[in-house]
């Protein structure tokens, strides 16, 4: 009987399996491989040429740039996310009027593809067309050439990835919002709390297992975003839009440098399992499970 | 300790209203039990006294001040939820010195207010645990020493015993009653437990249908109830009632009548009472034994009465029998519901 019913799991694990052994674990294991390995690019002959790839990494300003490009993009994109979609979902939480409709607006980013995300922005940020630069106009500001100005370029792709990512944020926060008892916050404001220690000695709280979710999840989504940046600028101008993982693109798409792209998605691999590891060792202490 | 004064309180949710002009006068250091079935709006007026929720008209004074307005924190009160509403992320101690804290009080002070609350509640040995390790009796104690800590005017507790198995209720009702009798503060106790509401109350606000059908002493209450409603909600097993007709009074009621009586003042023998009405014959439906007693439930001319037997031997389903009443022990209430 026992036998059976590992027999059954095993069996109904099997697709998964599968899929995931294809095109995640195989992918994953034959990168690291190649990433020891010199891959000639027009034939299938490659070379063991051990930490090669690694040390040229290092030794590139050009990826040194787009670690640093990464780090600003990443503190450009998650904080002002979190702290943006939290005080929405605040918000909406304390004032359910509209609720629904507010929710769904917020969401509807969320629904529209990468691409078309970007292509909208481009129409925005569209230096003489563009609806942002006609508002700054009529303020009386010459707006800057934004996707084109490699001090407002990462800003400008940031402020488009907030505006998309920020609806996914919004929903985790609120259901996290409304699952904490109302009597809790009752018998805080008898307790003497007002408002704001309400919010930072009950809510926040009772909110870390949702806010430390969102914030995992939008780290990683930031160290890979790939697709408003290739759209928007493709990396340019002069590289300050150049991520880890678009210079990891242009390397083995472009360049057809395959060992040395695989040697930076190793790294890229390090980065966010690094970050992950981080948030969850600053998480046992500040994430309270009730 | 502060005097609690409701007048005229009225409070209506859109175009319903579930209050209809609730007076009620609570004196110092009493203990009133609101109690009434579900929906009579008894948690409602908690509330409001509590600040969490405002009435639509009328008054709420607090200590001879009016507290309309003014906000939880200022009414001087502390209130014990039906859930506990400890806070999950804090322990014991920190769920108890919460709101001195925020008022500012002395670290001392606090201390000392805490292990003193902790002493008398006895949960001195899980001050450091949080709710989550502690047993629903332990979290009530808590819940009722973050309320005692604050040292408020007035104590409120919305059902807050119910949450608790039957057996960890009569022992934190006794509990709780024994607290009441030491700290002597001003106390409104809701419930839908009648006999929470007996064995705790000073006085009894037994509320029906977002009214006030009687206040009074328990025993008041239970022996003179004002309305069928009482009569029916004070008292286990309820109070009998049979429809009929006054024939023989000078200027009987118009409509039927409804006579009331208790399980006590009724009989299944002509012996021991002297002034026994002889009621009819039935027949016995169920049986109830509770070891010294019984109660039994006897089909009379189509309705139902329950009768308390004190005897050793007991009689069987479907075996006929006689019921005598005390005559004395009889109410009558009209078709209003109010007593005649």
């Amino acid at each position: 009987m026992k036998k059976d019913s590992s027999l059954l799991a095993w069996g109904l694990l099997f697709p998964t399996l599968l899929v995931l052994g294809c095109f995640v674990i195989y992918p994953a294991l034959q990168s690291f491989v190649l990433s020891f390995q010199d891959v000639e690019p027009f034939s299938k002959q490659s070379f063991f040429i051990g930490f090669e790839n690694y040390m040229v990494l290092f030794r590139s300003p050009d990826y040194w740039q787009s670690l640093r490009v990464t780090f600003f993009f990443l503190v450009m994109t998650v904080i002002p996310s979190l702290l943006l979609s939290l005080a929405i979902a605040i918000t909406l939480d304390a004032n359910p009027f509209f609720q629904n409709f507010l929710r769904t607006l917020f969401l509807l980013p969320v629904a529209i593809s990468s691409s078309m995300a970007a292509m909208l922005w481009i129409f925005i940020y569209n230096p003489t067309a563009g609806f942002l630069n006609y508002i700054l106009d009529v303020m009386g500001i010459q707006g800057p050439n934004w996707l084109a100005d490699p001090d407002y370029a990462l800003v400008a792709i940031a402020v488009a990835t907030v505006w998309k990512e920020i609806g996914f944020n919004i929903i985790f926060f609120l259901a996290g919002l409304t699952a904490i008892p109302t009597e809790l916050k009752e018998a805080a404001e008898l307790d003497g709390a007002s408002p704001r220690q309400r919010l930072f000695y009950v809510v926040l709280p009772l909110l870390s297992p949702t806010l430390f979710f969102v914030s995992v999840v939008s780290v990683i989504n930031s160290l890979q975003s790939f697709g408003q940046i290739h759209i928007l600028t493709a990396g340019g101008p002069m590289g300050e839009s150049t991520t880890l993982v678009y210079n990891l693109y242009r390397d083995a798409f472009v360049k057809f440098r395959t060992g040395l792209a695989s040697s930076e998605a190793v790294v890229l691999f390090i980065l966010i399992m690094g970050a992950t590891v981080f948030q969850f060792r600053m998480a046992k202490k500040r994430v309270h499970y009730g | 300790m502060a005097n609690v004064e409701i007048t005229k309180v009225r409070k209506c949710f859109g175009n319903v209203e579930v209050l209809h002009e609730i007076s009620l006068s609570i004196q110092t250091g009493e203990f009133v039990v609101l109690v009434g079935p579900s929906g009579c709006g008894k948690s409602t007026l908690l509330r409001m006294v509590a600040g969490l929720d405002v009435p639509t008209s009328g008054t709420i004074a607090i200590d001879s001040e009016i507290v309309n307005s003014m906000p939880p924190k200022l009414r001087g009160v502390a209130m014990v939820f039906q859930n506990y509403a400890l806070y999950p992320h804090m322990t014991v101690r920190q769920n108890l010195s919460f709101g001195l804290k925020l008022a500012k009080v002395d670290s001392l002070e606090i201390k000392k207010r805490v292990l003193e609350s902790s002493e008398i509640l006895g949960i001195q040995d899980h001050l450091d645990k949080k709710p989550g390790q502690l047993s629903g009796g332990q979290k009530q104690r808590v819940a009722m020493g973050r309320a005692m800590v604050r040292q408020p005017k007035v104590f409120l507790f919305d059902e807050p015993l119910s949450n608790l198995d039957a057996q960890l209720r009569v022992k934190m009702r006794t509990e709780l009653s024994l607290l009441h009798r030491r700290v002597q503060a001003t106390s409104i106790y809701v419930t839908h437990d009648q006999v929470e509401a007996m064995t705790l109350a000073d006085r009894i606000a037994v509320m029906y249908q977002g009214k006030l059908e009687q206040v009074g002493k328990p025993l008041e209450l239970y022996q003179n109830p004002k309305t069928k409603f009482v009569a029916s909600f004070i008292g286990t097993p309820s109070m009998n009632f049979i429809e009929g007709e006054i024939l023989t009074k000078l200027k009987p009621p118009k409509g039927s009548v409804c006579g009331g009586f208790r399980p006590e003042s009724t009989f299944l023998s002509e012996e021991g009472a002297p002034a026994k009405l002889f009621l009819g014959k039935g027949r016995v439906v169920l049986v109830e034994p509770l070891g010294a007693m019984a109660y039994v439930h006897v089909s009379l001319a189509g309705q139902t009465v329950i009768i308390e037997a004190k005897s050793e031997v007991f009689p069987k389903n479907e075996d006929p029998v006689s019921v005598w009443i005390d005559p004395t022990k009889i109410f009558f209430f009209q078709d209003n519901g109010n007593r005649l």
